[in-house]
């Protein structure tokens, strides 16, 4: 008994000892954490609010005057400088929203296309293309930004055509009725040349948010191998059919979160997008029109917007938490079966085998 | 009756293969790794495709050029490959819905069929639940299913039991027997067990090194192999050569040389007897006594050149010789093969 009390003392005492360092470790983090996550964030939030909930609406709407008032010339001034803040701020919240429209979509088809051949296929420089997929993530966005102004900018390698080719804006596709010709959708706006237009922020967008979608798939689609696909096949059904009903169905949630990732990037990128826009307003997505009310010293409006971009990779965690619990909670599945496995083959003596044999009308176990 | 005759190129995992199975019937092909047997099954299947001059086919129709959904077989792969994201039924049904919307059937009788084969593979009660949630022969008995459902021509099944362990698999094979003779559904399964070969099988066709060295009925292949290779595959063995007129092991390095004949001789061919009537028995020393359960393991050494020879009795008749270690015997070959060839297996 003496001994058992003895063990039964130790054993705490034990745990005692390893959680102290469990702790320093916890609170070491938790430091760090708060020193370079928590109080930059903290102060972002701060910082919009620090003249009040009403400058801070005022960032993204203007309120008009009363109409009783009479204000003043400067006044008048000052209301038309707001008001022209306020539409550029939503000039670059519309920009973003847009871009990772496009961008997003896009990278969904490139990167399963690349996991699909990646995974799926044997070629010569499959590794090579493994490296090719990886690049945009060790290179920095300002490199990527100017290796697109070098390809496109005037003096580029397709300086001649890229300054010179005219698209319509998709954006601004409108409803023109039946009055015109045959066709009653129009563009209203069109774009001249690659460089310094949204066209230029789409393509450095998707250089750099490449390889989230086909980095969250290729290890996925590589364990699962083809067999599925073959047995697919082998029933009978088409090849878009056995893409969507099994290697999509399969893929879902990793492409879900290669997705978000992918998202929450084409919304933050910086770097290439300041480079291939032109430093024009009119091309300014968030993070762009955040660094110029810095730069015009409007502090409270700069981090206002900030905000929008912290509430959206908050959003993004969220999200992207639950889509790890569910893909996990897929993959648990999988240790659950040989379990029961092993529970079958115990059980099974010489009743089970007269079971199974058809014509005999038995309960599974 | 189909006939199915291919060649196989650069890396010759099959040399100039022809095999005919008959309709309805149950057909193994057994061999050991590397034997091509695989490869075989998936060309048949339309996985992989035969050298140009290779063809395959069903009922005397060409079908090498075929896509392997059009071929109208049920191939059943060795981890089943049952599609995760879809339950039981969904994965029956899948075939089904997968046809052409003019030659699908209709929901009701999508559900019909699916429930016809659930019971076909006793798994009514299982239709909702995750393949996840299913044990290894329940996973089987699915893929099974499914690939019934299309009312095959013909069902591949590649290494149907392997990933199972011995319980389940000799359930599985029984049950396999008697289903393909309820469905009669002309069936190929690979399989690298000569065990489960020889029970579950109408014909077996043994494969060796690209080569399929003979194709029969498993009495046939057993009482009577065609060449050395397929005796010893199918399980073990004495060698004994008639130029020195004594015996080796399988493992012996002057196995088979020349034209002398070599006689392959079963354990259980081995007959101990306590002394020597007629003069033709071989004079031997008890080296070793094993038990193993039904049968016992006696280790002889010959007297004349010193070889091992492996014999297998019967507890009765061991019992009855009383055998014991270092004991003087002489040994009788029953039904001994020999082979001319010089084979080196």
């Amino acid at each position: 008994m003496a001994d058992l009390s003895n063990l039964a003392s130790l054993a705490p005492a034990a745990v005692a000892k390893r959680s102290t360092v469990g702790r320093l470790l916890v609170a070491g983090t938790i430091l760090f954490l708060t020193l370079f996550v928590v109080l930059p964030v903290a102060n972002v939030f701060g910082e919009a609010f620090s003249k009040g909930i009403g400058a801070y609406v005022q960032t993204f709407y203007v309120p008009k005057p009363e109409s009783g008032a009479t204000p003043s010339l400067s006044e008048k001034h000052r209301f038309a400088a707001k008001m022209g803040q306020a539409e550029r701020t939503w000039s670059a919240i519309r920009m973003s929203c847009w871009v990772a429209a496009f961008v997003v979509p896009l990278n969904i088809i490139f990167g399963l296309a690349a996991a699909w051949a990646i995974t799926k296929f044997r070629f010569k420089g499959r590794v090579f293309l493994v490296t090719l997929i990886d690049l945009p993530f060790s290179i920095s966005p300002v490199v990527a930004g100017l290796a697109f102004v070098l390809l496109f900018g005037r003096t580029g390698i397709f300086g001649d055509w890229a300054t010179s080719w005219t698209w319509p804006d998709p954006t601004s596709l409108t409803w023109q009725g039946f009055t015109g010709p045959w066709w009653p959708l129009s563009f209203a706006r069109t774009y001249t040349g690659i460089m310094f237009t949204p066209l230029a922020i789409v393509l450095a967008s998707i250089f750099v948010t490449f390889p989230f979608v086909a980095r969250s798939l290729i290890p996925l689609m590589d364990v699962q191998g083809s067999e599925e696909e073959l047995a697919a096949l082998s029933l009978g059904a088409s090849g878009w059919r056995t893409f969507r009903t099994v290697t999509l169905a399969n893929v879902k949630w990793a492409l879900l979160y290669g997705a978000i990732l992918c998202t929450a990037r084409a919304f933050g990128e910086f770097g290439a997008v300041s480079v291939v826009s032109g430093h024009i307003d009119f091309n300014d997505t968030m993070p762009l029109r955040i660094e110029k009310l810095w730069n015009e010293y409007d502090t409270q409006a700069a981090f206002s917007v900030a905000t929008l971009l912290a509430g959206l990779a908050v959003l993004t965690l969220i999200i992207k938490s639950a889509v790890e619990w569910k893909t996990n909670r897929t993959q648990i599945a999988e240790p659950l079966e040989l379990e029961m496995t092993s529970d079958e083959h115990r059980s099974a003596g010489g009743e089970q085998v007269l079971r199974l044999l058809p014509g005999s009308q038995g309960r599974e176990p | 009756m189909r006939g199915v005759s291919k060649s196989y190129g650069s890396s010759q995992a099959l040399k100039d293969v022809n095999l005919k199975v008959k309709s309805g019937e149950l057909v193994a092909l057994l061999g050991p790794s590397g034997s091509g047997k695989t490869t075989l099954l998936r060309i048949i299947a339309g996985i992989e495709a035969a050298d140009p001059g290779g063809r395959v086919l069903f009922d005397n129709v060409d079908v090498s050029m075929t896509d392997l959904g059009k071929r109208r077989i049920g191939f059943v792969f060795q981890h089943y490959a049952l599609f995760k994201q879809m339950n039981v039924f969904e994965n029956i049904a899948f075939g089904l819905r997968a046809k052409p919307w003019r030659a699908r059937p209709s929901n009701a009788a999508i559900k019909a069929k699916v429930e016809e084969l659930l019971a076909l593979v006793q798994l009514q009660n299982f239709a909702p639940r995750y393949p996840s949630q299913l044990s290894g022969g329940q996973r089987q008995r699915v893929a099974l299913a499914r690939a019934l459902a299309v009312e095959p021509q013909v069902l591949l099944l590649d290494e149907p039991f392997g990933a199972l362990d011995a319980t389940v698999r000799r359930e599985l094979r029984r049950w396999l027997r008697k289903l393909h003779e309820r469905i009669r559904v002309t069936s190929i399964f690979v399989t690298h067990d000569q065990e489960e070969a020889l029970e579950v099988a109408d014909r077996v066709a043994v494969m060796n090194a690209g080569r399929i060295e003979q194709f029969a009925s498993p009495e046939e292949v057993y009482e009577r192999p065609a060449n050395p290779f397929v005796y010893g595959f199918l399980g073990s063995y004495n060698l004994f050569h008639a130029r020195h007129d004594g015996a080796s092991r399988g493992q012996d390095e002057t196995a088979s040389r020349g034209d002398a004949p070599v006689t392959f001789v079963r354990p259980h061919d081995i007959e101990i007897l306590r002394d020597n009537e007629d003069g033709s028995a071989i004079a031997a020393k008890v080296t070793h006594i094993g038990f193993a359960g039904a049968a016992v393991n006696v280790e002889l050494l010959k007297l004349d050149d010193h070889q091992q020879v492996d014999a297998e009795l019967s507890t009765q008749t061991y019992r009855d010789l009383a055998l014991k270690l270092d004991d003087q015997v002489f040994i009788r070959l029953r039904n001994p093969h020999s082979f001319y060839e010089d084979y080196a297996i």
